[in-house]
This record gives structure tokens, C-alpha cells and sequence, in this order.
């Protein structure tokens, strides 16, 4: 008894660590090459709150705040035009994944790609008008 | 049933190692089958653990006493709870609760992570696996649970078994070691997601993120397990110590320093980017010094009333350790680059000065605990002699440390992030150097002479008042703004940023737990052999002893003085401190009676009869002032680490027009 139950055990086990489909695999992971940018900047922009926060309870002095203030903010930049820059250039290669989902009218650039979250009339890169710009 | 759970127990090691192996190979090679199966094999260790226990648990429930293990640990009267406690009483079910532990949480890991971190997680499962390997490898070959009784080649029993030790027998000694191994065991996660990220080169800090709320739970699990046991040791003990410097107890405090320090320190790298390299080390340090702990608990390498009993574990840890810490710092030096500071240190007078400061604190802390608690084993190996350093010693170190650590707790927070100026220091500090100069003269006038009782006071007053001054000032503004009553503000102001506020309330309860402990400074006590129908006196207490009784159960004989108290003349009810022998094991032990009250305990032990005189009972009584809040203050410690677990409201509502506005001005400042 005890053996059959050892033997119906192990098999099991064997069975469920190594008997793997290929749709048992997790799903490919959406995270895009830009995430720990994107995290970077989520933390600049916390530090930003935190900082204005401290500065109304008085925390600092108006010279420390906008020392401190110019700081964040000239990171950030440097943050989001980086970002900018790698979703400009990853989207164009990976232009035909039938997963992608479809940018809103106005929001990519028909001439130079770059990507933008509102619609806009022209574009932020190149300056060419965005056909079929819907701001 | 034995055979099924030894067999479960080998099957959980061979899964355990086939997980590590087939992990790194998924992992190195990027074979995500491989990887897969590693995973499903976490399962599968988990499940197997988990029938081993439980088989362990029915012999217990059950009292057979065919099991080696049972007929040790357990005997037929002790009530179902403490029956069920004796998994954890003994050297083998305490290991097998720990790989259990291990199991659960991996486990937990694998499936929380298993369509994220696609490149950390097969490396996250080989720390895991690794570490359970070794486990089930103590469970397997060193300390096996599953042992039987035996004459010549037949399975014999025993009528009865020997009970659990009676100290162990007591409500919060049944939650201590759990508590204390959740705690132990927890930190094992998110160091595996540090090794791995740093194996990987994984960028960003998606390690820190993904295990914040690990690291505090874990955190959050050794404070309740260190408190328990304080509170163990307070009630059974006998002698109302709660804290002795004993090599287990200073065991489990370890890692909880190296931890603390932990979570402040991560908080500038999620911030800043900075202090990479400390993090690492830090967690790596809390890491290896949980299983430190466990191997200090067990090797029998150090003597204390806490620890297991001298076994063969001893060079299985130092080997575990040895080889797991050559690897980590060889990683780590390998990855210096990869680990290189975003940023640097703007001022002196800033947040991240005074986090530094804490970290060299508790550095220095940690470091002297450990010293003490090694320095028999150095001068054994050294001059073959044992030498012991006693509470004197941990608590002249421990205490500066201890009102320094104090004073940060409550400097930090008045300090904005990245620097501040003189003026507005001297502002913020105003109030609380106030009300902690009026501590102290109070305290002064009332006749307190005691330097470090002085100087704890009037920094606990300060840190109190910067963490109030926090609150209100928060939820004034919130409440100006939003039109809210104070009450709802200081709600809302926590839930915006429920770390932070969080955080201040955690720095609340050790503030309340220095009040206890500083009370200590005034402790009174006495032994009397006083005769039935007699009085004594402690402090304000009159104590008259109306009568001793006795009696009996199936588990422990008893005799119980019945007391009498009147402070200041009033009659304040009775005390009854009891004196057990218990059946199995005819080993006395002592049920202290305690009158808690937020000012003092009365803590009164019935020691025995007295020698000379069968009509007189040998009576120990305490007066312990404040001792309460040190209780008050963990629950307040709990909450705040509740409150840091609850997700922030507010996240990044900051105004991005003021940004873009200097984006786009960015360019320039580049040229």
C-alpha cells in the first residue's frame, strides 16, 4: 500500500514538473526596453511631489527649494527626452507585431515616427504637419 | 505513514536540487521549458513539505509514540495546542517547519511571478532552491523527524511520552517561533531578487519594487518574533527580564538591525541611485545572518536557555555559509560597475545624511552584538579558554548607540531630501529641542538623577514631538486646501503617502518602547520568606500573603500563594503566583502573577516553600515602572508597518505642466 502510494506520487510529481506544453509557458513579457526609464521617471516625478510638499510645510528655504527644484527638473528632461528617443526608434522595428495596439489618429508622426501621448497638429520631432491630426 | 513521510522528505530534496540545477541552466542558457519545469518543481517541493509536516503533526495529535520524536517532544496530557507546538519544540520539526517556511514562500514567489521578470526569476528560483536544498538536506540526512523507536528490527512505542519542555508550554511560545521564522526565513526573497539582478544586470530597480512589501512583511514578522519572545521571557522566566543579551536572543536581533537599516538605505537608492553597493551588501549581510542565527540556535556552538541542543548541524552551516557568502562577494566586486552611484551626497544637512548616519549606527550596533555574542567561541578557538561578556558589556555599547539611533529618528524627518539650510533647520527644530528641554527639567525637578534615563526621556519627548509636528502640519495644510475636518486630513495626509506616514508612526512606537526600556532604570525588587497571614513591602505596595493552595491535573501539580495587594493603603485585589511541576518531565516551573498598569507592573513570584519553615512561602516581587509601553509601542510599531503596507493614494500627481515647462527648455541648458 505505502509503496503503490510512494510510486503514484512520484509519477505525479515526475508528470506535473516535466510534462510542459508550449501554451503552459507564461506569456511573453510586455514590458518594453524603456521600463526602467519609465520607473526612473515615475521616481523623478515622486521626488518632485515630495519635494513641493516639504516646501509648503517649510521644510526649506525658497533658495533650497528652487536649487533642489531646477535639479529634478533638469534630470527629468534629460529622463524623458531619452525616453522619447528609444520609443521613437524600438516602434519602428517592431512596426508589424499583430499584438500592438493601434495609436490614436494624430499621435505618431507619418514622416519621422515619433510617438506622442495627446494628438497633435504638428510634430514635436520634425515639425511636419501630422496628417490626419485630429487636435 | 512514516515511510511516506521520509519518502516525502527525499522527494522534496531531490526536487529541491533539481530546481536549482534545472533553473540555472534555464536561466544561463535562456531555455524557457527548463525554467518552466524549475518552477513547477517549487510546487512540487512545497507539496511534498507540506505532507511531511503534516504526517509529523498527526503523530503528534495523535500521540504516537512509535516516533522517536513524538515520545520526546509530546505526552498525552499536554492540551492539543501545545501538542500541535511540539513541530517546532525539538531540533528536527523546528528544521522541518523552516524548509516548509521556505517552501510556502517560494512557492508564493514563483506564482506571483510567473509571467514577470522573465530574466531574473529563473536566477530568484536558484537562490531558492539552493537554499532549500540545503535544508532538506539537514531534513533528510542530520536531523530526520521521521525516526522511529525500535527494539533489535521491530517498531516499538512507549506508553507515554516525555512532554514538551514546560517553559514551552505557554500561549506565546506557541506563536514565537513561527513568527520568528517567517521573519528568518522571509528575508531569503528579497535577497534572491538582489543576487539575480545583479547576475542579470537587470536595469532599473525593479528588485527594490517588486520586494518592497516582502522586505517590510518579513520585517514586520522578526519584530512580532522578537517582541513574543521578549513577552515570553517577561511572563515565564520568572525574573521579569525581557531582554538578556542571550546569544539566541541577540540571534534573532541581528538581522533585524542589518534589516532596519535595509529599508532606510533602499530609500535612497529608489530616490538618488544611490548607496547600490551598501544595499546589496546589507540585504546580502541580513540574508546570511538569518541563517547565522538559525545555525547559532542549533549548533550548540553557544551556550543559552534559548537553543537546541549540541548537534552535528554546526559544520553543515559553516559549509552552507562559507560557500553561499564567497559566491555573494565575489558577485558583487565582480559587478561594481554595474552598481555604480547615480548620484552623490549634496549636503551634509540633508535626508540622506542622516540615513547614513542611521546606517553607521546600526552598522556599529550590529557589529558589537555580534562581538559579544561570538567573543566565547573567539577566545575558546584562541586561548581555549570561554569567555563570556554578560549584559554590562551588550548594554555600555548598546545604549549610546541605542539614544543616538533615538535622536536620528527624530532629526531625519525635520530634513528635507537633498539639503537644507541652517534657517530653516533652526525652525523646524524649534518645537521639538523645546519640548525636550521641558522633559528634562521636568524630570529634573521631579528628583530623576539617572543620566541615560534623562537623556532617553528627553529624546523620546523630541522625537514625539517631530513626528506630531509632522502630522499636523501635513493634515493642517490638507485640511486648508480641502476644506476637511483635522481628523479626516491627518487620514487622508497618511493615505497620500503611506510610507512615509507609515514610517513616522513605526518611528512613534520605538519611541514609546524607549519609555519602556528606560524604565528599567527604576526597577524596584525584593525576596521575603514570609509566613501565611503575613505582610511585606515594595515600592507602594503592601502585600500580605492570605494562603497558599494546591492541587493537580493530568499535566502539572500546583501550588498557588493567594496575595493580597494595597497600594498606597487602598486594597488594589488579589495576586496569585503559581509554582507547577509538571508530570511527565518533574520539572518545576513558575507562573508569575502581574498587575499591568500603564505607570508600573507589580510582578510577583511564588519561588517555593520555604526549607525552614513548611507556614512560610519564599515570595520574589518586582516593581517594574512604565514597562507597559514597551508592549504599547510594538502594537503601535505593528500598525505602522500595516499602514506602509497600504498602497499610497497619490501617485505622481505632480503638476507636469511645471515640468515640461523646463524640458523644453532642456536643450539649452545641455549646450
Amino acid at each position: 500500500m505505502i509503496l503503490a502510494v510512494a510510486v503514484a506520487l512520484t509519477a505525479g510529481v515526475l508528470a506535473f514538473v516535466f510534462l510542459i506544453r508550449p501554451e503552459d509557458l507564461p506569456p511573453a513579457e510586455e514590458a518594453p526596453p524603456w521600463a526602467h526609464l519609465e520607473e526612473k521617471r515615475d521616481v523623478l516625478y515622486d521626488n518632485l511631489r515630495d519635494l513641493t510638499f516639504e516646501y509648503s510645510l517649510g521644510k526649506l528655504s525658497d533658495e533650497d527649494y528652487a536649487k533642489a527644484k531646477a535639479t529634478l527638473q533638469a534630470e527629468l528632461g534629460k529622463v524623458n527626452a531619452e525616453l522619447e528617443r528609444m520609443q521613437v526608434q524600438k516602434p519602428a522595428k517592431t512596426a508589424k507585431a499583430p499584438a500592438a495596439p493601434q495609436p490614436a489618429a494624430g499621435t505618431v508622426c507619418p514622416h519621422c515616427g515619433a510617438k506622442f501621448d495627446k494628438p497633435l497638429k504638428f510634430c514635436g520631432e520634425c515639425g511636419k504637419p501630422m496628417a490626419g491630426g485630429g487636435a | 505513514m512514516e515511510t511516506l513521510g521520509a519518502f516525502s522528505l527525499l522527494l522534496a530534496l531531490c526536487l529541491a536540487a533539481y530546481a536549482f540545477l534545472a533553473s540555472v541552466i534555464g536561466g544561463w542558457k535562456e531555455k524557457p521549458f527548463l525554467a518552466e519545469s524549475a518552477r513547477r518543481a517549487v510546487y512540487g517541493v512545497f507539496v511534498m513539505l507540506t505532507a511531511a509536516s503534516a504526517i509529523l503533526v498527526y503523530a503528534l495529535m495523535t500521540s504516537d509514540f512509535r516516533f522517536a520524536y513524538v515520545a520526546e517532544r509530546s505526552n498525552r496530557a499536554m492540551p492539543a495546542v501545545y501538542k500541535f507546538a511540539a513541530w517546532w519544540g525539538g531540533q528536527e520539526g523546528s528544521l522541518l517547519l523552516w524548509s516548509w517556511m521556505l517552501s510556502l514562500y517560494a512557492a508564493i514567489v514563483a506564482w506571483t511571478n510567473r509571467a514577470r521578470h522573465r530574466r531574473l526569476m529563473p536566477w530568484v528560483i536558484a537562490v531558492l532552491a539552493f537554499t532549500q536544498t540545503f535544508f532538506c538536506l539537514l531534513n533528510v540526512f542530520v536531523e530526520p523527524p521521521f525516526q522511529m523507536l525500535a527494539v533489535g528490527r521491530g517498531v516499538t512505542s512507549v506508553a507515554d511520552g516525555n512532554g514538551l519542555n514546560p517553559l514551552l508550554q505557554y500561549w506565546l511560545m506557541a506563536i514565537h517561533p513561527p513568527a520568528l521564522y517567517l521573519g528568518f526565513v522571509g528575508f531569503v526573497v528579497p535577497f534572491a531578487f538582489a543576487f539575480a539582478s545583479l547576475l542579470t544586470r537587470e536595469p532599473g530597480e525593479a528588485w527594490i519594487a517588486t520586494t518592497r512589501r516582502w522586505s517590510l512583511v518579513t520585517w514586520g514578522f522578526l519584530s512580532i518574533g522578537i517582541m513574543l519572545g521578549q513577552g515570553w521571557a517577561y511572563a515565564v522566566l520568572g525574573w521579569g527580564g525581557y531582554w538578556g543579551w542571550d546569544p539566541v536572543e541577540n540571534a534573532s536581533l541581528l538581522p533585524w538591525i542589518t534589516g532596519t537599516a535595509f529599508l532606510h538605505s533602499v530609500m535612497m537608492q529608489e530616490k538618488k541611485g544611490m548607496m547600490k553597493v551598501w544595499n546589496m551588501v546589507l540585504i546580502s549581510a541580513t540574508y546570511f545572518l538569518c541563517i547565522f542565527g538559525t545555525f547559532l540556535t542549533r549548533s550548540g556552538i553557544v551556550s543559552s536557555v534559548h537553543a537546541f541542543a549540541q548537534s552535528s548541524l554546526g559544520s553543515w552551516f559553516v559549509g552552507f555559509l562559507a560557500v553561499s557568502i564567497a559566491v555573494t562577494v565575489f558577485l558583487i566586486l565582480r559587478r561594481l560597475d554595474f552598481l555604480k552611484s547615480e548620484s552623490h551626497l549634496e549636503s551634509v544637512l540633508s535626508r540622506e545624511s542622516s540615513f547614513l548616519f542611521n546606517n553607521l549606527l546600526l552598522l556599529a550596533s550590529c557589529f558589537a552584538v555580534l562581538w559579544g555574542t561570538l567573543f566565547p567561541v573567539l577566545t575558546e578557538a584562541l586561548v581555549g579558554e570561554k569567555i563570556t561578556v554578560g549584559a554590562p558589556f551588550f548594554n555600555k555599547v548598546n545604549i549610546p548607540i541605542g539614544l543616538a539611533l533615538l535622536l536620528l529618528t527624530g532629526v531625519g524627518p525635520l530634513i528635507a531630501w537633498r539639503r537644507s539650510s541652517w534657517e530653516s533647520l533652526k525652525r523646524a527644530f524649534r518645537w521639538p529641542v523645546l519640548a525636550m528641554g521641558l522633559t528634562m527639567a521636568a524630570l529634573l525637578a521631579f528628583g530623576v538623577r539617572h543620566f541615560y534615563a534623562l537623556v532617553s526621556l528627553g529624546l523620546c519627548a523630541f522625537v514625539a514631538a517631530t513626528v506630531v509636528m509632522e502630522f499636523y502640519k501635513g493634515a493642517r495644510s490638507i485640511a486648508a486646501r480641502n476644506q476637511m475636518n483635522f481628523l479626516r486630513a491627518t487620514v487622508e495626509l497618511t493615505h497620500r503617502n503611506t510610507r512615509r506616514y507609515g514610517g513616522y508612526l513605526v518611528h512613534m512606537g520605538i519611541v514609546l518602547m524607549f519609555i519602556g526600556y528606560t524604565g528599567s532604570a527604576f526597577n524596584k525588587d525584593t525576596t521575603e520568606e514570609v509566613k501565611i497571614g503575613s505582610h511585606f513591602r515594595i515600592g507602594a505596595y503592601e502585600l500580605h500573603v492570605k494562603e497558599v493552595t494546591d492541587g493537580s491535573n493530568p499535566n502539572y501539580s500546583w501550588q498557588r500563594a493567594v496575595i493580597a495587594v494595597h497600594r498606597n493603603g487602598e486594597y488594589a485585589g488579589d495576586l496569585r503566583p503559581e509554582r507547577r511541576v509538571y508530570a511527565a518531565s518533574q520539572q518545576p516551573t513558575s507562573e508569575v502573577a502581574i498587575r499591568r498598569r500603564l505607570n508600573e507592573d507589580l510582578y510577583l513570584n511564588f519561588a517555593s516553600m520555604s526549607q525552614s519553615d513548611p507556614e512560610a512561602a519564599i515570595i520574589q516581587a518586582y516593581v517594574f515602572p512604565l514597562v507597559s509601553w514597551i508592549w504599547i509601542g510594538f502594537y503601535v510599531l505593528l500598525f505602522g508597518t500595516v499602514v506602509c503596507l497600504i498602497p499610497s493614494k497619490v501617485k505622481y500627481a505632480y503638476p507636469k505642466t511645471q515640468v515640461v515647462g523646463v524640458y523644453e527648455r532642456q536643450p539649452e541648458a545641455a549646450q
